[in-house]
């Protein structure tokens, strides 16, 4: 029955390992799900890796060298369906948030000078669906692990993976927990996607977002609410921008507007 | 000449190479490339709040993230003048135990000790180390519990923060803590026996500088005010630049460090030749049973010396959670008022001497300067490859190299994150160029594709030769920039071989000629990137192996330079074997 199995890849571009790591940390119910699935390609653990034709690719990290621009291409030509995973695959991550070319080059001569690199070139870092058409993304920092054993367990019967159209805010309130703007801590908790189980408002401390901006999110009434609690104009730009990597530049286009 | 390279470093964290390049009886360079793209983390902090900061900078990396955050938080709390209470200091040390156990649980097991039993890997060994195979990784579980349960999240944890926690663990939770750590003492004996008493080979064996934090009180400890070095010298926090003239070279992303010109190296084993003598209890007994000189000058004994690390944690673990317990208020989060000043925080990773320096102007961070153990220790880790490998050459074990230098490179259990296991030995071809190019031009007609940059001095020289043949009438020459944009025509390509004439780098003296299989080429990350725009239509397989690089050895690329003389003589032998 092997010919049947699902034939899976998981590939790491540039970020930090934490979503590859992740799914190694579910070793007791990965040992089922591997089972039932072909793991062709999965560096981080295991050394004989097939690059071949696939059903899914799970990709983590964000495009960053010019060498991994040529992967991600190759790595859509050989797969059904293509996943990104984790918020740098998603949106770009921390390391997209010099939103402009200009910025991202002078920082990169801060750090490393003039020097030409013989490896690979490196390039303004981007989400994966800068160059690829990507099919589902499922996003975090690192991803949860619900969310993703969740979606492997979908994925594996065939069926699409299950939606989180809703803010942190929905699973805060089941979670009962005070709601932390309502006493001036900046919580990012109504424009980031679900996924996490409110984690960091469990512990008393504002979310940071690091699961990405929720679809639909309602930039503007949050902004304005920050304003109207005193808060900074540039400190409440630079905290809603510290994770939302590319998808935060639509909303701050529409702000430049508005503003005379 | 030969290259013997592992491409693939497997069985460690992240994408990366060795390679040592030999020629006859000498190993003229050793390379450890880290394939890692650039995310200038340092960068990415700056204009951000402190706690933003605390926030952002760990996801450096998700293995030692808890070291980050520590380092991170030390920083702060010194550039902020920040005095946290005593539970605060001891939940943090918990916190660092769990990702030691985790860490060095992981990498003495699964990723270090195949190779001592004769196991391509972890799974494959659990025929005969059954047992341990299990009991390894409930141990590396149970360092995942502590990390999850203190910092809210098996990986990027928030909970640790300036000044403090959001929330505290229960009694119920830290005695959870407690039981275990004494139901896995039996275990951790065992790993310390078996680790100690391996038979580490003797090659690499040369001294080498150690570095690790000075914990204070004449105590064993995973952070400090000090760097300690083996020399004996104590470096103040705020000075650490006089321990880590930080560079850059062009084969890596990551940073290296030198102390006074020289390598050093950082981990588990500075931190036992270093403080060992300080060890007490069980842990103390082992050390004494087991130290010998050879720990102070052979890398191998890295694993040692995590074993004896694994130990200290769980002896350290239940006295810990006791005297947490004798606080019964959990503190609040220190305020702070300050929005000026400048810290360094200093910490053991499991890999070694973690350095966080941050700077807060107006209330925001205005510098941060990260040095990952990892970085420090890329100049050693190639230093001892590259005596490893001209040792085994001497002895006339050249079989030998490429295994040894996997070994060590995973000693060190470097940070970078990957594992196809492709190690080759590749022979660089034969000297014999001028016959082989008539050969190939008999056989296939080839296309002759120059390449390189006219203002780089020898780079040039690939084009200036194509420019040549072509002023002689011939018409199967292209040079790179007609080709840029559409790759090669393909009524010129027709199936037909393609020789690129270009400067290639491969150590000789300048002039000399090379024709290297593209194939080989293009398996080689450091060289492969410059042909691949060429090649944006697949080539068939009897073209790719009929193609070739007509390499030229280059003795400058300086900006403006003209074409130096040792080139321009060999251009001219090769127009002739062309035109022939």
């Amino acid at each position: 029955m092997t010919k049947d199995k699902i034939k899976i890849g998981i590939y790491e571009l540039t970020g930090c390992a934490g979503d590859a790591l992740l799914i190694l940390d579910c070793e007791k119910e990965l040992v089922d799900i591997f089972k039932a699935a072909d793991i062709q390609s999965f560096s981080m653990a295991k050394s004989d890796n097939i690059d071949g034709e696939l059903d899914l690719a799970l990709v983590e990290g964000s495009v960053s060298t010019e060498k991994e621009e040529e992967e991600i291409a190759d790595i859509r030509k050989r797969a059904k369906i293509v996943v990104a995973i984790g918020i740098c695959a998603s949106f770009g991550g921390i390391q997209a948030r010099f939103l402009d070319q200009k910025e991202w080059e002078n920082n990169f001569k801060k750090v490393y000078g003039d020097l030409e690199m013989t490896h690979t070139k490196p390039v303004h870092s981007k989400p994966i669906d800068a160059y690829i058409k990507v099919d589902y993304y499922l996003p975090g920092c690192p991803i949860g692990k619900d969310q993703f054993l969740n979606f492997l367990t979908r994925m594996l019967k065939g069926n699409p993976p299950e939606k989180y159209p809703r803010p942190v805010c929905v699973t805060c309130k089941f979670n009962q927990n005070d709601c932390l703007l309502n006493r001036n801590i900046p919580c990012l908790g109504p424009l980031t996607a679900d996924g996490c189980g409110s984690v960091c408002i469990n512990h008393n401390l504002p979310c940071v977002g690091c699961w990405g901006p929720v679809e639909g999110a309602n930039y503007t009434s949050e902004f304005y609410l920050l304003l109207e609690k005193g808060f900074d104009l540039e400190a409440i730009k630079k905290r809603m921008a510290n994770y939302a990597g590319t998808r935060i530049t639509g909303f701050f286009d529409q702000l430049n507007k508005e503003k005379p | 000449m030969k290259t013997i390279s592992v491409d693939h470093l497997c069985r460690v964290e992240g994408n990366g190479g060795i390679s040592a390049t030999i020629d006859g009886k000498a190993v003229t360079g050793v390379k450890f490339s880290i394939y890692e793209g650039p995310r200038l983390i340092e960068r990415l902090t700056i204009g951000r709040t402190p706690e933003e900061d605390v926030s952002i900078s760990p996801r450096i990396c998700a293995i030692c993230t808890l070291s980050h955050k520590n380092a991170v938080i030390r920083a702060m709390e010194n550039a902020l003048s920040i005095q946290v209470p005593p539970k605060v200091t001891l939940l943090r040390e918990l916190m660092h135990m769990g990702e030691f156990i985790e860490s060095h649980s992981l990498h003495v097991y699964y990723l270090a000790l195949p190779d001592y039993v004769g196991f391509p890997n972890a799974i494959a060994m659990a025929s005969k180390f059954d047992l341990e195979v299990k009991i390894a990784l409930e141990m590396k579980n149970y360092g995942n519990h502590i990390m999850k349960t203190i910092s809210g999240r098996y990986i990027h944890g928030e909970n640790p923060v300036i000044g403090g926690f959001g929330k505290f663990p229960s009694k119920e939770e830290l005695l959870w803590i407690k039981n275990r750590a004494i139901q896995f003492m039996p275990f951790v004996f065992k790993t310390v026996d078996l680790f100690c008493e391996i038979e580490y080979p003797e090659i690499p064996e040369a001294a080498t500088l150690y570095a690790c934090c000075e914990p204070g009180n004449n105590a064993y400890g995973f952070w400090g005010d000090e760097i300690f070095l083996s020399t004996g010298e104590k470096i103040y926090k705020d000075d650490y630049k006089k321990l880590t003239n930080e560079f850059i070279v062009s084969h890596s992303y990551a940073k290296r460090s030198r102390y006074k010109g020289e390598p050093f190296s950082v981990g588990a084993l500075a931190r036992v030749n270093n403080l060992g003598e300080r060890l007490k209890g069980e842990a103390g007994k082992k050390y004494e049973k087991y130290f010998n000189s050879r720990w102070k000058s052979n890398p191998l004994f890295i694993n040692a010396a995590q074993a004896l690390e694994i130990l200290y944690c769980f002896e350290r673990i239940p006295p810990l959670v006791d005297e947490l317990l004798e606080y019964q208020e959990d503190p609040a989060i220190v305020q702070y008022t300050s929005k000026q000043g400048k810290g360094t925080g200093l910490v053991e990773a499991p890999r070694g001497l973690l350095i966080h320096h941050h700077e807060v102007t107006d209330g925001l961070v205005s510098f941060a300067d990260i040095i990952t153990p990892t970085a420090i220790n890329a100049e050693d880790i190639e230093r001892y490859c590259y005596i490893a490998a001209q040792k085994l050459l001497d002895k006339g074990q050249e079989d030998k190299i490429r295994d040894r230098m996997d070994l060590i490179v995973r000693a060190y259990d470097p940070c970078i994150s990957c594992s196809a296991h492709m190690a080759r030995v590749e022979k660089a071809p034969e000297e014999d160029w001028k016959n082989k190019l008539r050969q190939i031009k008999t056989s296939s007609s080839p296309l002759f594709v120059g390449i390189g940059n006219p203002n780089l001095s020898d780079d040039g020289a690939g084009i200036a030769l194509a420019r040549r043949l072509r002023k002689q009438g011939r018409e199967d020459i292209i040079l790179e920039e007609e080709i840029e944009e559409k790759g090669i025509p393909r009524e010129k390509r027709n199936n037909r071989s393609l020789i690129f004439l270009d400067a290639l780098d491969f150590q000789e003296t300048p002039g000399k000629v090379n024709l290297i299989p593209l194939s080989f080429v293009l398996q080689n990350a450091t060289l492969s990137h410059k042909f691949l725009p060429f090649l944006k239509s697949p080539m068939s397989n009897e073209q790719l192996k009929n193609s070739f690089i007509l390499g030229i050895q280059p003795e400058s690329i300086d900006q403006g330079r003209k074409i130096s003389l040792s080139v321009r003589l060999t251009l001219e032998k090769i127009l002739e074997v062309i035109q022939q």
